[in-house]
């Protein structure tokens, strides 16, 4: 399924669902790479930059299932991997104490298969996505690595078990711990960062089509302005854009003023620390007025990459 | 498989080394990616090509502007690689011919003195008037009597030791303003990725934050809140992650065994948090600090949610307490203008360590307790080091820990008494740089 596709299906697949990229932020280019070689593909960068949305879109552009595993701090391998059906072997004791061999008691029909597992043996291909693998202990990214690399888990009661179809992976990290070497080998690299204003006009644009593209670019202008101009504990992420899009449109606005940013601003910063912060070194006006002198096309994906260079 | 080695994979071996070179890990299976990943996507467009190559070298979000800037170099044009050989050749020979001019002046009866490359630098550095005066002192003491006997070569140990000295009291008074590092590497590629590093973001992690310029604040501010949250992310983590092991809970176990039908086979434990800690900060005002203490205040306030609590103090001939004009918001620059009279008090002495921590465990003992994580930034630098030495004793005593952020690079330690006098008593760290600051946070909060 994932064969005969080229680049240039593969990116206008993604459009298709829905997920915008550009050249500069190389979403496309990299994860076509982790599809066609068939690794897992590794993500970090800061949350709500659409790291998570990447499986999901995948999901869509291959109709495969997402299976989705959300890591926490203590997560092991009965809450991931596989669990004994404890209640089902007890029950199998006591109904057949006399003539039960032990290898009956540990077969598929007593395992309950956690995420990992099931997308092993999803007889179709499936995306597996490990949301925020940073946030497990290190022990448990070494207990992955069988998975990653060889597509593969041993059972230690029923040996090993190889996937049917190798489901495409997609882990995601916010950089809370440095990740493993082992790890980070197995995997094709991707970091993404906030989108530049252009990108988010086109994802406003078609996720909110009804917005009219003066608001579209006045959002996204105010809203580059307050990820990059000030010290917000949380800056505001692309589903908090659209959601502050999308009350404007309800709203009937069909241009940013200060009295609105005021009223709406809880949209996009959550905490009171934060927007403390917002009127102390900002305001509602000095934001609108940087935006407005913002040139759409000066603020760039990946800071520092248009960086030009001139030597002599 | 073909055993001759195609331009691609050279060239690929070749990226991979200079990567390297570059502190960027690459494994042999990595580069087979990379390979595999060309052949998918092609060599046609460039932009692909630098994708895959990002996407299978590098793996952490760190390493990607020596990434670009590897690739932008080692891609470039061959014109322009040969004008990047060429500068680097200059600038070594430069430097060699320095050197080499340095061991034509710097002689005692015709012998080369035996000082290291960093002095002889200094030395080409000097203001003329200060190297002729150099000289005329190797001169004449070449040919010095002592007791009506002619020196011999016996006495050049003493005169390099007085050279030494001379070059060491002109260090202090440039304020290493002046860069004595020998050229980055003499390979163009390499020194001309090294000199593009230097001029991006990445170079504020190593360079000293009073050499910062004002017109790259903004910048350096954006990054330490970077950093801080990070970092306090990291914090929080920890905290979380370091539970000790409290009474046995019941509850927990019953439920656990439920799966063993109820035979107790598996024990749990309550646990136990460990409180968050509480800065207490104190930094030096004199003049040669004032930079690091502004930085190192961003930085500590950047963790201000992963702490309970931040006292702040600064200090010169006395203690100035700081916490509540930096509650209210005041800038640094005015912050210091009210501090300063006070701290400096009314003689104009010189800094002294031992008054404020007198005062502090006077007037502030409750802020040190077992939670607590006093943090002193200062170059050590102090008036009655060993009375300061006795206070900070005995506030070791009441406190988690002391971290003394030492902003004296650390191979000038041995020359300041007072660092001897006080490391039996804190953890005394380099600190100079903002990744000096990460590192340090990053590896004491845990």
């Amino acid at each position: 399924m994932t064969g005969r596709m080229t680049l240039e299906e593969f990116e206008q697949a993604l459009e298709g669902a829905g997920y915008i990229t550009e050249r500069e932020d190389r979403i496309a280019v990299t994860v076509f790479l982790a599809v066609q070689l068939g690794k897992p593909l590794l993500v970090t960068g800061p949350p709500g930059v659409g790291k998570t949305e990447i499986a999901k879109v995948l999901s869509q552009v291959f109709k495969a299932e997402l299976i989705r595993l959300q890591c926490y701090e203590g997560l092991d391998e009965t809450r991931a991997m596989y669990e004994w059906n404890y209640q089902r072997q007890l029950l199998k004791i006591q109904m057949q104490r006399e003539s039960l061999k032990e290898e009956d008691l540990f077969s598929e029909e007593y395992l309950l298969p956690r995420p990992l597992l099931k997308a092993l043996m999803n007889k179709e291909q499936s995306v597996l996505l490990i949301d925020e693998i940073d946030k497990t202990d290190a022990e448990f990214e070494a207990f992955l690595f069988e998975l990653l690399g060889e597509f593969q888990v041993t059972i230690p009661e029923m040996g090993t078990i190889q996937a049917m179809q190798r489901p495409i992976v997609v882990l995601t990290s916010n950089g809370e711990r440095e990740l493993s070497d082992g790890l980070k080998r197995r995997c094709v690299f991707l970091h993404v960062e906030a989108p530049s204003v252009a990108k988010e006009v086109r994802i406003l644009r078609t996720k909110v089509p009804e917005l009219p593209e003066r608001l579209a670019l006045q959002v996204a202008k105010a809203i580059h302005i307050l990820r990059e101009r000030i010290a917000l504990h949380k800056a505001p992420s692309i589903a908090e854009t659209l959601d502050w899009a999308k009350a404007l449109l309800l709203m009937g606005r069909e241009d940013l003023d200060p009295a609105w940013v005021d009223a709406t601003l809880t949209l996009l910063v959550k905490s009171e620390e934060d927007v403390e912060a917002f009127y102390r070194e900002m305001g509602a006006e000095k934001l609108l007025w940087e935006a407005k002198s913002l040139n759409a096309q000066g603020a760039s994906m990946r800071e520092g990459h248009h960086h030009e260079h001139h030597h002599q | 498989m073909s055993t001759t080695i195609s331009e691609l994979d050279k060239h690929l071996v070749e990226f991979a080394q200079l990567l390297r070179d570059f502190g960027i890990r690459v494994s042999a299976s990595e580069i087979l990616d990379a390979m595999q990943g060309l052949t998918l996507v092609g060599l046609e467009d460039k932009h692909h090509v630098e994708a895959v190559l990002e996407a299978t070298l590098v793996k952490d979000p760190n390493q990607i502007p020596w990434f670009q800037e590897a690739f932008r170099a080692y891609f470039a044009s061959p014109e322009a690689q040969k004008a990047w050989q060429e500068h680097s050749e200059k600038q070594a020979a430069q430097w060699q011919e320095k050197l080499g001019q340095t061991r034509k002046e710097l002689r005692f009866q015709e012998r080369d003195l035996d000082l290291t490359e960093e002095e002889r630098a200094l030395y080409a550095q000097l203001p003329e008037a200060e190297k002729e005066r150099l000289r005329q002192f190797l001169e004449r003491s070449s040919h010095g009597m002592k007791s009506g006997i002619p020196v011999d070569h016996a006495f050049q140990p003493m005169v390099e030791r007085v050279v030494r000295g001379s070059l060491e009291y002109w260090r202090r008074k440039l304020g290493e303003d002046f860069p004595i590092l020998p050229p980055g590497s003499f390979d163009g590629v390499h020194s001309e990725v090294e000199e593009a590093i230097r001029r991006r973001e990445l170079e504020f992690l190593s360079q000293d934050l009073k050499k910062i310029s004002p017109e790259d604040w903004p910048e350096v501010v954006k990054l330490i809140r970077r950093l801080t949250q990070r970092l306090a992310s990291q914090i929080s983590r920890r905290y979380r992650a370091d539970r000790r092991r409290g009474g046995l809970d019941m509850r927990h176990t019953l439920r656990a065994n439920m799966r063993y039908g109820g035979t107790l086979v598996e024990r749990r434990y309550r646990s136990r948090h460990m409180g968050r800690p509480k800065f207490v900060l104190l930094c030096d005002l004199s003049g040669s600090m004032l930079k690091y203490t502004e930085f190192v205040l961003q930085f500590v306030y950047g963790l201000s949610s992963v702490v309970s609590g931040i006292e702040t103090y600064a200090f010169g001939e006395g203690l100035v307490r700081l916490t509540e004009k930096i509650r209210s918001g005041q800038s640094f620059q005015d912050m210091v203008q009210e501090a300063l009279p006070a701290a400096r008090g009314e003689w104009g002495g010189g800094t002294n360590l031992a008054n404020a921590l007198e005062t502090l465990m006077r007037e502030g003992a409750q802020v040190l307790s077992r939670r607590t994580v006093f943090i002193i930034l200062s170059d050590s630098q102090t008036l009655e080091g060993e009375r300061a030495a006795r206070y900070l004793a005995n506030i070791r005593r009441r406190v988690r820990e002391i971290l003394w952020l030492n902003t004296l690079p650390s191979r000038r330690w041995t020359e300041v008494h007072a660092v001897e006098l006080f490391s039996p008593h804190c953890r005394m760290y380099e600190c100079y740089t903002l990744g000096h600051l990460t590192h340090i946070l990053s590896e004491r909060l845990g």
